[in-house]
């Protein structure tokens, strides 16, 4: 499918994306207009656009995109594996500083990777995923490297990132880099590839996207109503599924850790997110997520995976191991494949979804069958 | 009944405009000065919510025999004063006659359909048009813009009641006007509201 | 003064239909005045209160429709004569004290005027007040034009006193609002020494106890039909009950009210007058049997013209039947089975219309090619006129805050209201965010049931809304029940500082009274607060604050009853009227008109009438004749190209 101007504006976002639980919340529609909002860890309509194209649907990850035609102009297409999209390497790494290894959800990379970029210049502002004090996801926008420890730890529900993406584009030229689900990471790739007439130039203010592995995110609706059953009033600290006790959720309370049975928690997971086939987040410069190795999970926890795929990608991370910030560890011989399986598990999956519910084979709503693996 | 004969009895005058253009007062003035002279006057209005930006209509039926239904049968208008000129469509649609003539104010308030896009506002030279055809005879007043200038659009309804007098055969003179003026206003007011009456008797004299 | 107050006797004046009601009343020496705004009654008191101390009256604004009849009530026992004033829905207000005044009875005269809206044109029904006079037994009369207006408002109060009863007085928009000549009687004050007699026994009307008891229902109910047998005995012999026409007609109208008034017409467009009698009543209940026999004897065929429901048309059948074979065979025509329209105002064009098809003859068409044309016409050249609000209405602002804000919250919230200008937060407008409206007060009463309903699994957010004269006038029974039961809703007090749809008269929380002086206003917030709920009050014109207001009250799941109180004057109000806050200029160059990111937002979906769309420039403007300078467009404009300068 080629990206077309006639792309039905709202009308698109809201027949075919909300109406369909399509809508993973990315925000890419928020804050470019008045006529889409975000609150709590929802997109919402708030008035009728009659525009009959706009660039809420034309960036849009569940628009009409063409996934291999994107792959193509952003990487290098010898480095492209079908099963986790461009890889120009993979590493394991970690935060040389201990103190924000112990903020971090697990080796505390991506606080790293942000901070050097802001230290460095290489951007100046980062948009980073934060809460409020009722646990509502909101984004923060940060220049001082120093307040980037502070917004470590992975959220599990959707934080509107691209809102944030959106206001700051729109004031002075400024570098400004990104940490984006892969749902995001694809609506910041119909930016940067085709920008819509006019918005050529706010679009060339995004610098740098650092990706994060992604299973599915909770709704926050639900997720507050189980929260509060388990905990009463208490403080979530943190929230972790660690995957070899893959049966619960643990919650960092200050009445200690909390386990809550998966069973449970997979009931609150946002049914957009049983439409998406990206794990890996295949549109950053580079992504990463938590680590497995053959040492156990004790180890591993303190660990993260980095799929590089854009020689930016590999600039930041050579200039981390130069400058000493990370630590790098040998990655075991059988991590990509077991991460390819991985990967292709969830495009599985999706694919079964999506076939579900469309009852097509090959037409699959949003993506074509054959766009799924990366070519 | 000492009333001057009517061209016709009863006589059928419609005063119309949006909500807040001075509609009623048009019509009571209009009333009071025919009333001083003996006629049998009804007058049927419509306001209350259709003042919220809504059409408002006041129909005059003027008689030397007596009073008769506020409201006023199809096709049996004989003049139209229109505050804004696209009401006068309104009323002719329902009222209008080949042998009717109108006098309308050549400032138009848009509907909010307009405002919003859903319609579009006619132009002025369309509206000319439409009017020639649909009446007898007719006369454009710029009566809002004169109004501002004197310090108020709303007097823009005291310029139609002058610039009738000036072609109706209804006794609608200067004098009536004061005396009937007089008696509606505090003093203060009054000055400025005979200069408009003259103002829209010479523009059609 | 105005001619109402100060006209001589012998003099003609043009006076509207609710300023002969008022003149009558002050001819009959009226002493004590109340009842509550709605159209097309309001000019009455408003006139009223304007000359009360020229007259010596006591007018009142009262909370609501009941209480103004019981106040009315207090002033007949207290041998004043009296008058309540209200528009159809209130008589339903006042109808449990009604039935209760029309059993025990009254003593000095008292009135009880209904201005009615048939066709609905300033309410949201078209209810007809009459069968209550059937119902609760007791006399209504129904003047047929401006003079009767006057005359049988005075005469009402003479029948009231010889039957000792409270009388209704029913008019319709197109008498009230209506004009016509009127020519004036003397004023003769009414005695202005009040006392209420009470050592009588029970069944004493001028001097006992006025109690309604069990026991005593049956001797108080014949009573009462006692009374309606010697109204109806005067009514045989009423002058307001005219007769035109041939002695033996081919079609008798029967008609009242308004009505009358375009049945003559009809008859004079159709030239139909040697052929069609015409039966004008003004006194409709109890009919008077003689004077219909005769009547209806006198022709075949009959129709009943009346303004609302079947009224007229039932009882006139319904009397027919009782006459027995000597009335003779008839055929009825009317609104029930036709030719007459059920529903909606008549007009002279409609009656004409059933006048002629029940004869057989050509309606009275006008000139059909002319109609078509202009009817074409008028479709481009007369673009159709929603209601909206004004330029500079806190409503606007407070409805586009409250959709924004249930919109971002995004579980299917919705807005309770009930009966103002706030009732236009049901359209495009107020941006549909009204989703339920009924009667004054309905809004908080419904709420309060949704508001408990969490237990079958409901989850959507529960709001309503009332206006600051609706808080006292019906909603505060309904907040006591709401808190009470603890049910989970926000109510939004839209304080505007006035009874604004109806002409923005007074009312308990504001300082001045009906006659304009100065009485204690009661504050809502305190009242609100005093019944434990949660109160907040903030100002609509400042968006971004209010907003965030909203949005954290939404958030306070299961908080109970939490009260937003959104200050901000009508736009009509005497402090605001022709001031001027702001300036408000757009810049062209940075409106982005129907670009992408803004779409026209202001002139496409908030609305304000001083904002116009230009299609040549292809950018917002300010209509400087319309707009009064509230500032408030500025605030929501996305690139920022309306901007406000404060007046000096």
């Amino acid at each position: 499918m080629v990206e077309t101007k006639e792309n039905q504006g709202q009308a698109w976002i809201k027949n075919q994306v909300m109406a369909q639980g399509l809508c993973t919340g990315c925000a890419a529609c928020v804050g470019l207009c008045p006529y889409q909002g975000f609150y709590r860890d929802q997109t919402a309509i708030i008035h009728e656009c009659d525009r009959t194209w706009g660039r809420c649907s034309a960036y849009c990850p569940r628009g009409q995109v063409d996934l291999n035609g994107l792959r193509q102009a952003m990487f290098d297409p010898r480095h492209i594996i079908p099963e986790l999209g461009a890889v120009k390497g993979l590493y394991m790494t970690r935060a040389s500083d201990p103190k924000l290894r112990d903020q971090a959800q697990h080796g505390g990379t991506v606080s790293t990777l942000v901070a050097l970029a802001l230290e460095e210049g290489l951007i100046d502002t980062a948009v980073l995923a934060g809460q409020d004090k009722n646990h509502h996801s909101e984004s923060v926008a940060v220049s001082d490297p120093s307040r980037v420890a502070s917004l470590s730890g992975s959220k599990f529900s959707v934080s509107p990132t691209l809102a944030k993406f959106n206001e700051l584009s729109q004031g002075d030229p400024s570098r400004i880099g990104v940490v984006a689900t892969p749902c995001q990471a694809l609506a910041l790739a119909r930016m940067r590839v085709s920008p819509q007439p006019g918005d050529e130039a706010r679009v060339k203010n995004l610098e740098l996207v650092i990706g994060l592995f992604c299973g599915w995110a909770l709704s926050f609706r639900e997720l507050k109503r189980l929260i509060r059953e388990k905990t009463g009033a208490a403080e979530i600290n943190g929230m972790d599924i660690p995957p070899s006790k893959h049966q619960i959720m643990a919650l960092q309370t200050d009445k200690g850790i909390i386990e809550i049975p998966m069973a449970e928690v997979q009931a609150c997971v946002r049914e957009s997110c049983r439409y998406c086939y990206d794990l890996t987040c295949e549109f950053a410069d580079l992504s990463v997520g938590s680590a497995r190795s053959p040492e156990g999970w004790e180890v591993d926890r303190g660990w993260n995976q980095v799929l590089v795929r854009t020689e930016k990608g590999q600039e930041l991370l050579e200039l981390a191991r130069s400058r000493g910030v990370l630590e790098f560890k040998e990655v075991p011989p059988e991590n990509l494949d077991k991460l390819k399986a991985a990967s292709l598990g969830k495009k599985n999956t999706c694919v079964g979804q999506l076939e579900a519910v469309s009852g097509q084979k090959d037409d699959l709503i949003y993506t074509r069958r054959e766009a799924v693996l990366c070519q | 009944m000492t009333a001057p004969q009517l061209p016709i009895d009863p006589y059928n005058l419609i005063i119309t405009g949006v909500g807040g253009q001075g509609n009623v007062l048009a019509s009571r003035l209009l009333g009071r000065m025919l009333v001083a002279q003996d006629y049998h006057i009804t007058i049927g209005e419509t306001f209350g919510a259709s003042q919220r930006g809504g059409s408002v209509m006041s129909h005059l039926r003027i008689s030397t025999r007596s009073a008769w239904s506020p409201q006023i049968p199809h096709g049996g208008a004989h003049m139209v004063l229109a505050i804004e000129p696209s009401e006068a469509f309104r009323v002719l649609a329902v009222y209008g006659n080949p042998e009717v003539q109108v006098i309308w104010n050549t400032r138009p308030i848009h509907p909010v359909s307009v405002i919003t896009g859903q319609a579009v506002y006619p132009s002025l030279e369309e509206i000319a048009r439409g009017l020639t055809e649909l009446s007898a005879r007719n006369w454009p007043l710029e009566a809002t813009a004169r109004a501002q200038r004197m310090g108020n659009p709303i007097l823009g309804n005291i310029m139609m009641v002058g610039a009738l007098s000036a072609i109706s055969e209804l006794p609608l003179g200067f004098e009536i006007f004061e005396r009937a003026i007089g008696g509606m206003m505090s003093p203060d007011k009054v000055p400025v509201n005979l200069e408009t009456f003259s103002w829209g008797r010479a523009a059609l004299a | 003064m105005p001619i109402v107050s100060s006209g001589a006797k012998g003099e003609t004046a043009l006076l509207m239909g609710n300023d002969a009601i008022a003149r009558g009343a002050l001819e009959a020496g009226v002493r004590v005045v109340a009842g509550y705004p709605g159209t097309p009654s309001s000019e009455i008191i408003q006139t009223l209160a304007g000359v009360a101390s020229d007259h010596g009256l006591y007018v009142e604004w009262s909370v609501n429709e009941k209480v103004g009849l019981e106040v009315a009530a207090a002033g007949s026992f207290a041998e004043l004569r009296s008058m309540a004033v209200m528009k159809q829905v209130g008589v339903n207000v006042a109808s449990d004290f009604l039935l209760h005044l029309a059993e025990c009875g009254t003593r000095a005269g008292l009135v009880l005027i209904t201005c009615e809206d048939p066709g609905g044109l300033s309410s949201t029904n078209e209810g007809d007040s009459r069968h209550y006079a059937k119902m609760m037994e007791f006399p209504l009369v129904e003047p047929g034009d401006f003079q009767e207006a006057k005359d049988m408002a005075a005469w009402s109060f003479e029948l009231s006193e010889k039957m000792r009863n409270v009388v209704m007085f029913r008019s319709v928009t197109r008498m009230s609002h209506a004009s016509g000549n009127v020519v004036l009687g003397g004023i003769t004050p009414g005695p202005s020494e009040a006392r209420f007699q009470f050592d009588g026994d029970f069944m004493d009307q001028i001097g006992g106890p006025v109690v309604t008891f069990p026991g005593m229902v049956d001797a108080m109910h014949n009573r009462q039909l006692e009374k309606l047998a010697i109204a109806r005995e005067i009514f045989e012999t009423s002058p307001f009950n005219t007769y035109t026409g041939p002695d033996q007609p081919e079609l008798l109208i029967i008609t009242s009210s308004a009505a009358s008034l375009y049945s003559r017409e009809a008859l004079a467009l159709l030239e139909l007058e040697e052929r069609v009698g015409l039966l004008k009543l003004g006194t409709t209940w109890p009919l008077p049997p003689r004077l219909l026999a005769k009547h209806l004897k006198a022709s075949e065929k009959i129709i009943i013209v009346e303004e609302g429901l079947p009224f007229l048309e039932d009882n006139v059948k319904a009397l027919w039947t009782e006459l027995g074979p000597e009335a003779g065979t008839k055929q009825f025509f009317g609104r029930k089975d036709g030719p007459l329209p059920p529903t909606n105002e008549l007009n002279p064009d409609r009656v004409a219309r059933g006048l002629a098809e029940i004869l057989g003859m050509p309606s009275p068409v006008p000139d059909a090619a002319y109609g078509e044309r202009a009817g074409e016409l008028a479709k481009s050249r007369a673009p159709f006129r929603a209601m909206t609000f004004c330029p500079g209405c806190p409503h606007r602002a407070s409805y586009w805050l409250m959709n924004w804000a249930l919109k971002k919250d995004n579980r299917k919230g919705f807005v309770c209201g009930d009966i103002g200008c706030y009732t236009m937060g049901a359209i495009s407008c107020g941006f549909n965010t009204l989703k339920t409206s009924h009667a004054m007060g309905s809004g908080t009463g419904v709420a309060s049931g949704f508001g408990k309903f969490s237990r079958f699994g409901f989850d959507q957010p529960v709001m309503t809304v009332c206006g600051d004269s609706t808080f006292f006038h019906a909603v505060m029974p309904a907040l006591v029940n709401a808190v009470h039961n603890q049910a989970n809703i926000i109510l939004v007090v839209m304080d505007n500082s006035g009874t604004a749809m109806t002409g923005f008269q007074p009312h308990p929380g504001t300082l001045s009274s009906a006659g304009g002086g100065a009485l204690p206003a009661l504050d809502i917030a305190r009242i609100c607060q005093a019944m434990d709920t949660k109160v907040v009050i903030a100002d609509p014109f400042e968006m971004e604050a209010t907003g965030e207001i909203l949005l954290d009250l939404l958030d306070d799941e299961g908080g109970g009853v939490k009260v937003l109180i959104l200050r901000q004057a009508c736009a009509l109000s005497p402090g605001k009227k022709g001031k001027r806050l702001f300036d408000m200029t757009v810049n062209e160059k940075t409106c982005m008109a129907e670009d992408c990111g803004c779409n026209r937002l202001c002139t496409r979906v908030f609305g304000c009438p001083g904002l116009i769309w230009d299609p040549e420039t292809k950018t917002t403007r300010i209509d400087e004749v319309i707009c009064v300078g509230c500032g408030v467009c500025a605030s929501i404009c996305p690139p920022g190209a309306i901007s406000k300068k404060e007046v000096a």
